[in-house]
């Protein structure tokens, strides 16, 4: 009996809990929707406020048609894919190395490449500048998208390589006695069965290179090279700006960082070992 | 004879080690190794971001420890870390459930990454208004009759860094999810479902099953978390306390990105704070592996 | 499988080594100029990036120089944070690419800059230099005499207050007729406002870590004392701020103002003034000459008014004044080979013809002293015409004219002395053991 209630209050509890968090996480959403489409003044006066909303949806039209944000997704779009690929080929064969393969060095040279993790990339961002400047790589999409290699690599190798040891040995073993060589363990032993970590390297690297100003912002000068993120920051600024423009903007750019997401996720499914194994 | 092919087979395997980290070693060697070293030799210059840079020998560091807030910002980095068990064990919590399947877990599964892709500034916004003297929280307070809670959040020391532990776990919880769910990914469900089936509670299978199974991903999970409070919340500081009042809420890496946008340009001071906060992280990252390797002992 | 790894890595230097030499393909054209512009607050207006770009003022502005000028080239470039840009500017200019001319803060921000930049003291036109306001702000340590490293932009972004006449009207007032002049007036003016039910002055002094703009209220009444020497040379090290009495009263009068209530009591932690303005809660706000528009399109024209800050005392050196002048300025890097037609394109963008084209995007008050308020199409007694009126006699802004380490302290430290939680002599000696810090 007092089980039962105790069982009942706590499915409240948990309904309760996963409730509010579900309010809070859409209520930013909502706020940059409801300012996207409130005229400048409404909006100075009060942001907050859903009174005498007329839904205006120019800041859209005039985001598409004018401030051609298409274009700035292609460029931000380019960025983000060639550096997930390069994280991911580069990841996957380290943090195999490191997971499961025996050298000398191994755990200094793991702790090393963590490590570089632990520097602001505004510590490091002017000789970098230098860097890809004297290679004459500045203003191009490939200096961005090797800084974010950088910064990253250690990220995912700390993601990937924690993933990568649950991996049972039997399995490896198993596969190079069928005569496997090391291409064929990591593709059909280790990214089958580190399938989770490399989906989580997607959607975390996605969104973080989508979103990120600092490094594009350095780096790619030309108005037509610019990412979505940093276009839109120029919108804004201390004195003035068009907030409600920036709005629609924003609420536009979200939409492909959501969809990876949406995408991917459902590949984080249960009994991942499971369906490998066979 | 036997002994000589043992030998190859080792040479050849430390090759395969080595070379499947190459690739990695020359891109970090040019893109991290060579600015950290450049930034611990600036760390020791008066560097301005151009062409002034001579050595000052251990200057900085002393300017840092003798007049500068340094033990303010450590103190507030540290309790600002706090955030991470908090957003560990409510991440677990929630990871839990969705594995569970609780009503509406593919809705929720869904919506709470949400938090990750709006800009920290529109957040840390929503943050300063909905703890403002008139905002929300004060409001409800007021309403439901706990007047003597309602205050200026942000104004005071305890309660405004309070507020930054609450958004940066708030903002963290999805992460968290999405990460522990995907560790949890290679449990089976019969070993769950056999717990349950032995009468295990919630917390038995959290603690029993769950977290036993997953020690690597909670490592993962606990020293990404750890970094990115010590050097990527600057954002959020900005936003809803711009480390205020005074130095109140500031901390290491809202102090190093605030140096490097000085109009006189303290680079080499800047690099300083950084190389002070590399090693603070390091140690702390060295002690969690320690823990973490003695802990997948029992796995 | 050792080859596949290696032929694995080949293939990775093989392909940035491409990418290098893709990047290569450029030819240096010999007249061709590269301008940095701030997103906002110098030549683009509060919805021109709505527009496409070749419809922009700046756009349009360079298409006339290169029609003017044959053989010309000049490549745009937005930047997003205006703050970056001039960790920006140091970056490129470290790499030998900087821009030819970057849009930077003038004051100390430029003065740090002065490696990079090409100073052009003898090569501004005459003419230039007689009509436009606003050089000693570019002219290196504010000393006449010493290089001047660049070119004001056609904006006088002056501080003052912006005022809800309906409120004013109610308790009795008139700041049109007699606006409050002396301390003792302000401060009764203040008190028949907030006995009326109002919050007499709005401001988010500690929003982004700059107490933005009523302490450039306070800002002005040390300056005005005794003049800007004085407090150049303690920010040299020449004397101490904890012995300026000017500071100390302008501090006192600061903090007294919350103390009293005048300001709203969460001025330390909030963010919502503006919006309490245009809601008609709040009498009267500090704020700089962009807001104005915004305030007269919630409020509607006829209840917006302005005037400028009270005088201190009656010895001030500098009266019926308020902070202001360009705070940005146009640059010439050291790495640009076309110094001189960088210069002719400065000028340019200074000339009358273009500030009145500037003025159809977004309102300036000019730093031209030929351009007249009939001139940009003001009535007498409007907003607009007043600023104007009062754009030559400003107070140049502290924060751009006071050395990094000091001003970072004193931004941070201000929400502080509002709210009496240190005294302003406290500040002041802080403010001491910041100079000479790097």
């Amino acid at each position: 009996m007092l089980a039962k209630v105790n069982q009942k209050l706590s499915g409240a509890l948990v309904f309760l809990v996963l409730l509010v968090l579900s309010i809070t996480n859409l209520y930013p959403f909502f706020y940059m929707f409801l300012n996207s489409v409130k005229s400048r003044t409404d909006y100075f006066v009060n942001p907050f406020s859903v009174r005498g909303l007329e839904l205006t949806w120019d800041n859209y039209r005039t985001m598409i048609s004018q401030f051609k944000i298409l274009n700035l997704f292609g460029n931000s779009f380019f960025i983000s894919f060639f550096t997930i690929l390069l994280l991911l080929c580069l990841g996957i064969v380290a943090s195999y190395a490191f997971a499961k393969l025996r050298f000398k060095g191994k755990e200094v040279i793991y702790l090393l490449i963590i490590s570089t993790m632990f520097i602001p990339v505004q510590a490091t961002i002017i000789p970098l500048y230098v860097f890809f400047s004297r290679l004459d790589l500045v203003n191009t999409g490939w200096s961005v998208i090797f800084i974010y290699v950088g910064m990253f690599i250690p990220e995912v190798i700390l993601l990937m390589t924690s993933g990568f040891r649950g991996i049972p040995d039997e399995l490896i073993e198993a596969a190079k006695l069928d005569g496997a060589g090391y291409f064929d363990v990591i593709r059909y032993v280790i990214i089958p069965m580190g399938r989770p970590s490399i989906i989580l390297c997607i959607i975390f690297y996605f969104i973080v290179t989508w979103n990120d100003l600092f490094a594009p912002m350095i780096l790619l000068q030309s108005m037509d090279k610019r990412t979505v993120m940093v276009a839109l920051a120029a919108l804004l600024s201390r004195y003035s700006g068009d907030p409600t423009f920036q709005f629609a903007g924003l609420v536009l750019a979200s939409i492909p960082a959501i969809l990876v997401y949406v995408f991917f996720q459902r590949y984080i499914v249960k009994g991942i070992s499971l369906g490998a194994t066979k | 004879m036997v002994s000589d092919k043992v030998a190859v087979k080792r040479r050849f395997r430390l090759s395969e080690g080595i070379l499947s980290i190459l690739p990695v070693l020359v891109v970090l060697i040019f893109m991290r190794f060579y600015p950290m070293v450049a930034a611990i030799y600036r760390s020791f210059t008066n560097w301005d971001g151009l062409y002034r840079s001579d050595w000052i020998g251990l200057a900085n560091y002393v300017q840092i420890f003798t007049n500068s807030p340094f033990w303010k910002l450590l103190r507030n980095s540290l309790i600002l870390l706090t955030t991470v068990p908090l957003q560990l064990m409510i991440g677990l919590f929630v990871a839990v459930l969705l594995y569970e399947e609780v009503k509406g877990w593919r809705f929720f599964r869904t919506i709470i990454y949400l938090p990750q892709i709006i800009s920290a500034v529109t957040i840390g916004y929503l943050f300063r208004v909905a703890f403002s003297l008139d905002g929300p929280v004060n409001l409800v307070l007021r309403k439901i009759g706990l007047e003597f809670l309602a205050n200026e959040w942000l104004g005071n020391t305890g309660t405004a860094l309070g507020v930054l532990v609450f958004c940066l776990t708030w903002f963290s919880i999805g992460w968290q999810a999405i990460v522990i769910l995907g560790g949890m990914s290679k449990i089976s469900p019969e070993v769950f479902e056999a717990a349950r089936m032995d009468g295990a509670n919630y917390w038995q299978r959290t603690f029993f099953v769950v977290i036993p199974m997953i020690s690597r991903t909670i490592e993962y999970a606990v020293i990404m978390s750890m970094v990115w409070t010590l050097t990527s919340v600057f954002a959020f500081i900005f936003s809803i306390t711009a480390g205020g009042p005074g130095y109140e809420t500031s901390t290491l890496d809202y102090m190093i990105y605030r140096k490097f946008y000085q109009a006189g340009a303290p680079y080499g001071s800047a690099s300083a704070f950084a190389v002070i906060l590399l090693i603070i992280i390091l140690v702390f990252t060295v002690v969690e592996m320690r823990v973490a390797n003695k802990a997948s002992e029992w796995e | 499988m050792k080859r596949t790894t290696r032929l694995l890595i080949g293939a990775l230097f093989v392909l940035s080594t491409l990418l290098a030499a893709a990047g290569c393909a450029k030819a240096p054209e010999a007249q061709k100029l590269t301008i940095w512009i701030n997103g906002r607050d110098s030549f683009i207006g509060p919805n021109e990036q709505q527009l496409p770009q070749d419809q922009w003022y700046i756009s349009q502005a360079i298409k006339r120089f290169e029609e003017a000028n044959p053989g010309v080239t000049v490549e745009l470039v937005v930047q997003a944070d205006a703050y970056a840009a001039h960790q920006m500017f140091r970056t490129t200019a470290l790499a030998g690419n900087a821009p030819d001319i970057a849009n930077l803060w003038a004051g100390q921000f430029i003065f740090a800059l002065e490696d990079a930049i090409t100073p052009i003291t003898d090569k501004i036109p005459q003419a230039d230099k007689d009509t436009i306001l606003g050089w000693d702000t570019d002219t290196v340590g504010f000393t006449a005499g010493n290089p001047i490293l660049g070119y004001p932009t056609p904006d006088n972004q002056l501080c003052f207050f912006l005022y809800n006449k309906k409120i004013v009207q109610e308790v009795g007032l008139d700041f049109e007729a007699n606006p409050p002049r002396t301390m003792d007036d302000f401060y009764a003016t203040m008190e028949k406002i907030k006995n009326a039910g109002y919050i007499p002055i709005g401001a988010d002094e500690a929003v982004d870590g700059y107490a933005y703009y009523f302490f450039q209220i306070a800002a002005y009444w040390w300056v005005q004392q005794n003049g800007f020497d004085p407090i150049l040379a303690e920010d040299r090290g020449e004397a101490n701020f904890a012995d300026d009495q000017a500071l100390l009263t302008a501090l006192e009068a600061y903090q007294e103002i919350w103390a009293k209530g005048y300001m709203n009591q969460d001025a330390a932690t909030s963010s919502d003034s503006w919006n309490k303005f245009l809601q008609g809660k709040i009498a009267m706000v500090p704020r700089v000459s962009s807001f104005v528009k915004d305030a007269q399109d919630a409020l509607g024209v006829e209840n917006v008014g302005v005037i400028i800050p009270p005088d201190i005392s009656d010895t001030a050196v500098i009266k019926n004044g308020t902070i202001g002048g360009p705070g940005q300025v146009m640059v010439v890097s050291k790495n640009s080979t076309n110094v001189d037609l960088a210069i002719k394109f400065m000028s340019f963008l200074n000339s009358k013809a273009e500030v009145l084209e500037l003025n159809k995007f977004q309102t300036k008050v000019p730093i031209r002293t030929d351009v007249t308020p009939t001139d940009l199409g003001a009535e007498p007694g409007t907003a607009l015409a007043k600023l104007i009126e009062w754009s030559g006699n400003y107070v140049f802004w502290v924060d751009n004219s006071l050395s990094g380490p000091v001003v970072d302290d004193f931004n941070k430290l201000l929400p502080l002395v509002l709210t009496g939680k240190m005294t302003p002599l406290e500040l002041a000696q802080q403010l001491d053991k910041d100079k000479g810090a790097q």
